[in-house]
């Protein structure tokens, strides 16, 4: 069984008295009312909880009104309209938000300084090194992170123990078996800290994208001099180009190391002076953001096609079959440089420095093999004789794929969307590696690859190295995870053996 | 269903899929935005070569109407009419082309399978007889994370590797090792057949055969491994031993041929990887292979050779299915048997 049938709620027995959770004592009443209702009646938890998410909240709430105000293109959603009056207030209003200070920025805790003989670090955290100073903000980062996770975490568990009416439901089983599947464990961590890095981006980074990578020779750091014996201002782009690594000893700014501009590099620099780990920060953000796209097309297809294939059968599921077959039987990589090749030059290939079409390019050529994966679920869920009984109750085709199939597939779609998810990432930064992918100056995994393939014998070994482990420790864990979610869901699972799955996985990139 | 008409409906079945793929390929090409006639000549600004431009538009056919051009261009293709360069070697036939730059491609496939499946398959089946031992983790493990290397950061580190092999093999000299020969480059056959040629050719395919292997000999180790745990978990391997026969006729006889049986979808899928990923290794070698060719032609514009070149992938990988469904239907006599496994 799959934990999607934990909706019909009639599994287990109904709310138990046994811990107190029902106060009036009156089960039925208790089962009956809105999650609203049974909170109102115990609301202790529930508010400890509420005011925790609330502090969480608020000591980023900058940086959330940041991403809502500037981040969303809201140029493009509302330009079609005419303009609204109030709209300027409302935008200034935004962008007051936006501008308040968090916790876990490099305003507060900032990194970025120059070291005068003498008197010391200026311009940084309590005067600190900047190493330090962007030590202690990744630790920060991370420990807000997973204490924000474990507080959502946290939420579940309440919700277990004081609101929900079920003593027991199929999806417990599920957690409990993910309790002690130490392989998915290592996956859901390594996931996570990749999000928390494609999602806090701008705190990780040692320097912002915009000074450093994309827009370098506008703005401007202020450097100690030794030859001049004074404080000096000069453009980053000057900087970087002082600060190239391309081989020779002399030039490379190697991992944990400063240039001569006092600038701290964890991962060293770009052959270009770039720093790299600000780089590979914002890198997993298009990463993340393709994949997730992609993902979201091609399992909404695949789901569609699995649902419809599998309720009507016959002559629609064949020519599923011959639609996904003609689209596999094209070699799915060079596939991808046919199409990147020539929507490069659309309206749609520039949005974003080319990451939008990339996603749209994985999305359609994806969902085969997501198809594939969960078209044996969804025929087996069609020959259950609830569908018959829907079907003889005269329910909406629609509705019964939707309320009583689709919750069986759900599971099976994220196990093996979870597999591809790695395919996709490494697909990307295989395409920006030919020069097809992400366009400069949009930071891309691949990208580094191909900038640091030359001197991969020599002293700037990181540039291509550290990247690819990355993305090996990041294609890793997604398959951990993808592991981890079969085996929970479904221990005996034999449909969608390894062959599918590793059909699913790749790209060949 | 029985095991033949099984087969007979997949070949049936392979027709509509090689016409809607092409077709599919038709509709990339003509449908984007780049213009295959100003691909070839350039930008039409002086009369003469809007004249060459208008020139080249009728040679294409794309002066035709869209259905006409449509019809043109499948039964060529059906035809096997493939047609020719006309940006990256202008005038030179599709098939000579092909020819050229296969055998190259071929070489390095047939090697990467074939390490691979001398590789995988034994470890992985090592790892399934011994589970949950030291050896077990590492083969698994290992198996996991090769699985997920990127073949074209491989590549790069390989390369960088067996070319500066002195350098990190405490002073073994990996391209004068018995006998000379260049890491990267394009293979030359001319001597094949002599032993010195074909050792030659061997070491500098090797590289890259391991690099577009890795995927799939991560996965023949994972699934060997399941395949021999299920085998030996089985019924009929349990009758075997009561029966009294040797350990070794279990594992010969009874275990490692049908935990063979999975293996076949996932060798013949390596088709697939081969064909897809040989660009990117074929890029970073430097061998002008099939893959090289493909991106070459589509960087370049050269909109006929990239569709006659897909034309001639899609027939590659539905044969290759093909070849998957008899070999099934030979080895597995339960195939055909089961409903839906179409």
């Amino acid at each position: 069984m799959i934990g999607g049938d934990a909706d019909d709620g009639d599994g287990g027995s109904a709310g138990g008295n046994a811990d107190g959770r029902s106060t009036d004592g009156d089960t039925d009443s208790f089962e009956d009312r809105p999650l609203r209702e049974r909170i109102a009646a115990n609301p202790r938890p529930a508010a400890v909880w509420g005011a925790g998410f609330a502090l969480l909240v608020a000591v980023q709430f900058g940086a959330i009104a940041d991403v809502i105000v500037n981040a969303m293109p809201w140029g493009v959603a509302l330009g079609a309209l005419p303009s609204i009056p109030g709209t300027g207030i409302l935008a200034a209003v935004g962008q007051w938000f936006a501008d308040l200070p968090t916790l876990l920025s490099p305003e507060l805790i900032p990194n970025e300084g120059y070291y005068v003989p003498g008197e010391g670090w200026h311009g940084t955290f309590l005067g600190l090194s900047p190493a330090i100073a962007w030590g202690i903000r990744v630790v920060l980062v991370y420990a807000y992170a997973f204490a924000a996770l474990a507080w959502i975490w946290y939420a579940y568990v309440l919700f277990r123990r004081h609101y929900r009416y079920a003593d027991w439901t199929p999806r417990d089983d599920v957690v409990d078996r993910l309790r002690t599947h130490r392989w998915g464990q290592f996956g859901i961590v390594i996931v996570l800290a990749f999000l928390v890095m494609a999602i806090f981006a701008p705190a990780l980074a040692t320097a912002p994208v915009a000074q450093n990578i994309e827009d370098p020779y506008s703005h401007t750091i202020e450097y100690y001099d030794h030859d001049a014996g004074e404080v000096v201002e000069t453009t980053v782009g000057d900087a970087n180009r002082n600060s190239q690594s391309r081989g020779q000893d002399a030039r490379n700014v190697g991992p944990m190391s400063y240039d001569d501009y006092d600038r701290f590099h964890p991962l060293g620099t770009m052959p270009s002076g770039q720093d790299l780990f600000t780089f590979i920060v914002f890198g997993a953000r298009v990463s993340l953001l393709i994949g997730l796209l992609s993902l979201t097309i091609s399992g909404v297809a695949a789901a569609g096609f699995a649902l419809f294939g599998a309720y009507y059968k016959g002559k629609l599921d064949l020519s599923f079959v011959v639609m996904s077959d003609s689209v596999q039987a094209m070699p799915r990589l060079l596939l991808l440089v046919l199409l990147s090749v020539i929507l490069a030059d659309t309206w749609i290939g520039g949005l974003y420095s080319g990451a939008v079409v990339l996603a749209l390019i994985f999305g359609v050529t994806g969902w085969p093999a997501l198809w594939r994966a969960i078209r044996g679920p969804a025929l087996q869920v069609a020959e259950k004789e609830w569908i018959d009984a829907a079907r003889s109750y005269d329910q909406a085709p629609t509705t019964t794929m939707r309320r009583h199939m689709l919750p069986y597939i759900l599971g099976y779609l994220l196990i093996y969307a979870s597999m591809t998810l790695g395919g996709i990432i490494v697909g990307v930064a295989g395409l920006s590696f030919l020069g097809l992918g992400v366009d400069s100056p949009t930071p891309e995994w691949g990208r580094a690859i191909d900038a640091g393939q030359d001197y991969v014998t020599t002293a700037s070994w990181h540039i291509s190295l550290l990247p690819g482990l990355f993305i090996v420790l990041v294609v890793t864990a997604f398959n951990a995870l993808g592991d981890g979610i079969r085996d929970a869901i479904d221990p005996q699972s034999d449909v969608g053996g390894d062959s599918e799955e590793a059909a699913a996985g790749g790209t060949g990139a | 269903m029985s095991r033949l008409g099984y087969l007979a409906r997949r070949l049936l079945l392979a027709i509509p899929v090689v016409l809607f793929g092409t077709s599919l390929t038709f509709l990339i090409i003509r449908m984007g935005p780049i213009d295959p006639a100003a691909a070839i000549v350039g930008s039409p600004d002086t009369p003469s070569a809007q004249a060459q431009y208008e020139r080249t538009r009728e040679q294409l056919g794309l002066t035709q109407p869209l259905w006409d051009q449509y019809v043109e261009f499948m039964t060529d293709l059906l035809l096997f009419d493939l047609g020719q360069s006309w940006v990256l070697s202008p005038g030179t036939n599709t098939y000579d082309l092909i020819l050229t730059y296969a055998p190259r491609t071929l070489w390095l496939g047939f090697w990467s399978i074939l390490i691979a499946v001398f590789v995988g398959i034994p470890l992985g089946f090592y790892a399934g007889l011994n589970p949950n031992t030291r050896a077990d983790y590492l083969v698994s493990f290992g198996g996991i994370v090769w699985r997920a290397m990127p073949n074209f950061w491989l590549a790069i580190i390989l390369l960088a590797l067996f070319a500066q092999s002195q350098q990190y093999f405490f002073g073994f000299d990996w391209s004068g090792f018995v006998v000379d020969s260049e890491v990267t480059g394009a293979y030359q056959f001319s001597d094949i057949t002599t032993s010195e040629g074909f050792v030659r050719e061997f070491k500098r395919v090797l590289p890259a055969a391991l690099v577009l292997g890795s995927a799939s000999m991560g996965n023949e180790m994972r699934i060997g491994r399941t395949a021999v745990l299920e085998t030996i978990n089985s019924n009929y391997v349990e009758t075997a031993k009561a029966k009294g026969l040797s350990t070794t006729k279990i594992v010969w006889k009874h275990v490692f041929r049908n935990a063979l049986i999975p293996l076949v979808p996932v060798i013949t899928s390596e088709a697939f990887l081969l064909i897809g990923g040989a660009v990117l290794v074929e890029v970073v070698f430097g061998i002008n292979g099939l893959g090289y060719l493909f991106f070459q032609a589509v960087i370049n514009g050269d909109l006929p050779l990239v569709a006659s070149l897909m034309y001639v992938f899609i027939l590659v990988l539905v044969g290759v299915n093909i070849i998957q469904d008899i070999l099934y239907t030979i080895i597995d006599p339960r195939v055909g048997l089961e409903e839906g496994s179409a």
